[in-house]
């Protein structure tokens, strides 16, 4: 088992090696040059050799890499050139807002479509059947800054029962050690804060929740499904275990192998759904960011943003397998 | 002559051959999910074809008289979908926006399947090329896919028609890579391969019968439902305002962004153009998930 951990994390280098070299062929790629950007319109070429040879953009391209490399490798970003902040401050700042709202979309998610999946399994071509095959149908179809736009013009504007823009009601005097709005209400004691930060994240979690909810009720379906056929649950069931038992022993453990696989490869769905539900609810996270800084050119927030996100969405699927090599017994044991 | 000979023969006699396409179509005729979809696909097609016929006004008329007491009075008898904030006819521009939807949807999907099959294919039957190609694709699919489209929208310095059509074809190339060169690969040491080889059916016949029709199914359905999230996506890049410069043109996406402001006042704004959408990815899904089911042959003695 840990040999299989290990090997998983060396595969890993060469692809954050790679990725790390796209963004940075990338950067270098976009239309009008970082020093450009940096002086804005009113440049001359005499400042702008001025900055390239200030920042070493003069000089070969592998030596910019390596010096990039090691500079990343140390843990330094670089500088927001639109807020003159280094970038590890202002992810952040901004991070915990996005897995705020992720952790709260896959909350939704699963919550709901693992029991629904699992009933219309059990109920196979009845009601709850063809409601969950509709619903997720619909899941799947429906743009996410769409529904966000029909969830925020029904709750927050006609009927006003929820928040429709940001993370907290800016009356709040709340303080942020963690920048976890939920956890910091909770820490400092806070109950109202956390509560508005809740009421905050409601609309957008079932906005980016949708997608991953239409996919894992599929999936449970079809996985529930097929393990209800398999002949150790009718040993189970000849045995004379309760109906119940089986389903929590038998069906709900082997079916759970797929789904715990596709609600870890939704993540990169989720970041990318990020970026559309947060710009709908105005909601300060790193999708708004980086959409914000590729709109501004903030050259610096996107190469390190961009490979930010990508190395969150690599170790999150390297999670995933060794959590499903642990979850399988045929990959578990087979090192002993 | 040998048994193996006269087998391989009568393979080649065998009338019933294309059996695979006649059987899915058989089939997808009597699913009712596949016949909604394609009814939505046809519907949108032919309005996207006859825009100018069908649609009451121009896209771009703008009726002054409409909005002179603010914006946006509501579905009326004029504008069966009211207008919006330049005052101009809602349904029209529905209507128009089919065609930049669907055109969007087919050239991003074409650019990333022939792309994708040409990868997949080479990383499947030539080993040294393999794990180059796998990296690669590895790589692009760890940067979430519309925060890709985005950085390569911004590559191209401005959005745009085409540029969103090659980000989103871009995006899409991982997804066809790996597909087809797992299904070149499972195909190639599959057991009726070595039976067709073994009575001595010819290579050529081997890949033309058995190997491409198998591994072809499942890049028809990935195909059919990359279309959906493509003009999802495409929506997406023109709500971020990514989409057609011109704002005169009525992309679907595009419409949804000015609506925000307006949210209040005229919710409809941004309603109609989102069914409008979900009905077009509604369409695509349909399809596609009755595909799978008629061209995999493991699901098709389910139903």
């Amino acid at each position: 088992m840990l040999r299989f951990a290990v090997r998983r994390l060396i595969l890993l280098v060469p692809i954050l090696i790679g990725l790390s070299l796209l963004v940075f062929i990338w950067i270098r790629a976009l239309p009008g040059s970082p020093a450009q950007a940096l002086l804005g319109e009113r440049a001359t070429d005499e400042s702008i050799a001025q900055v390239r040879n200030q920042y070493g953009l003069d000089e070969p391209l592998y030596e910019q890499y390596w010096r990039y490399l090691q500079t990343v490798g140390s843990g330094d970003l670089g500088t927001s050139i639109a807020s003159r902040r280094p970038i590890t401050e202002e992810i952040q700042d901004r991070f915990p807002a996005t897995v705020e709202l992720a952790i709260s979309a896959m909350l939704f998610a699963t919550l709901i479509g693992i029991p629904l999946g699992f009933l219309a399994a059990k109920r196979h071509g009845g009601a709850v059947d063809h409601a969950s095959l509709f619903l997720s149908l619909i899941g799947v179809s429906i743009p996410i800054f769409f529904l966000a736009l029909l969830l925020k013009w029904a709750f927050a504007v006609e009927l006003g029962w929820l928040p429709s823009v940001g993370r907290q009601d800016v009356l709040i005097d709340a303080e942020h050690p963690t920048n976890f709005y939920v956890l910091d209400g909770i820490i400092t004691g806070n109950w109202y804060a956390s509560w508005d930060a809740i009421k905050h994240l409601i609309l957008p979690a079932i906005a980016l929740g949708s997608i991953p909810l239409a996919i894992i009720a599929r999936i449970t379906r079809a996985s529930v499904l097929d393990v209800q056929n398999e002949d150790y649950v009718r040993t189970a069931r000849a045995k004379g275990i309760s109906s119940g038992a089986v389903d929590r022993r038998h069906v709900l453990r082997n079916a759970m192998l797929p789904i715990s696989t596709i609600v870890g490869l939704q993540v990169g769905l989720l970041l990318s759904g990020a970026i559309l539900t947060e710009t709908v609810f105005a909601f300060p996270g790193i999708g708004t960011w980086l959409q914000m800084a590729i709109v501004n050119r903030d050259y610096p927030v996107i190469q390190g943003g961009v490979l930010f996100v990508a190395i969150i969405v690599v170790l999150v699927n390297l999670l995933v397998d060794i959590s499903y090599g642990f979850l399988n017994p045929r990959i578990r044991l087979a090192g002993r | 002559m040998s048994i193996a000979e006269m087998e391989a023969r009568e393979l080649e006699l065998d009338p019933t051959g294309g059996g695979l396409w006649h059987d899915a179509f058989q089939r997808l005729r009597r699913s009712p999910a596949a016949i909604v979809g394609v009814v939505m696909i046809a519907i949108l097609v032919f309005l996207a074809i006859f825009a100018p016929f069908v649609a009451p006004y121009s896209p771009t008329e703008q009726n002054l008289d409409a909005i002179a007491a603010g914006c946006c009075p509501g579905p009326s008898r004029e504008h069966l979908l009211g207008v919006d904030d330049l005052g101009r006819d809602e349904l029209s521009r529905l209507i128009y926006g089919a065609r930049y939807s669907l055109l969007i949807g087919v050239v991003a999907v074409t650019i990333g399947l022939s792309m994708g099959l040409l990868l997949g294919a080479v990383a499947g039957y030539f080993r040294r090329a393999d794990s180059p190609i796998m990296r690669l694709m590895d790589i692009m699919l760890a940067i979430p896919g519309f925060l890709m489209a985005i950085g390569i929208v911004a590559l191209f310095g401005q959005g745009g028609l085409l540029q969103v059509m090659i980000a989103i074809g871009v995006v899409n190339i991982p997804i066809f890579t790996r597909l087809m060169r797992g299904s070149i690969i499972a195909q190639r040491d599959n057991d009726y391969v070595l039976a067709a080889r073994s009575v001595g059916v010819p290579n050529r016949k081997i890949l033309g019968s058995h190997i491409v029709p198998n591994a072809i199914s499942p890049v028809i359905v990935a195909a059919t439902l990359a279309l959906a999230t493509a003009i999802i996506d495409a929506a997406g890049l023109g709500f971020l305002g990514l989409g057609p410069q011109d704002p005169a043109t009525p992309e679907w996406g595009t419409m949804l962004t000015n609506t925000v402001r307006y949210l209040q006042t005229a919710p409809f704004l941004a309603i109609f153009p989102g069914i409008a959408i979900v009905i077009a990815v509604m369409g695509f899904n349909l399809i596609g998930d009755a595909l799978r089911e008629t061209l995999d042959p493991k699901l098709r003695g389910r139903t």
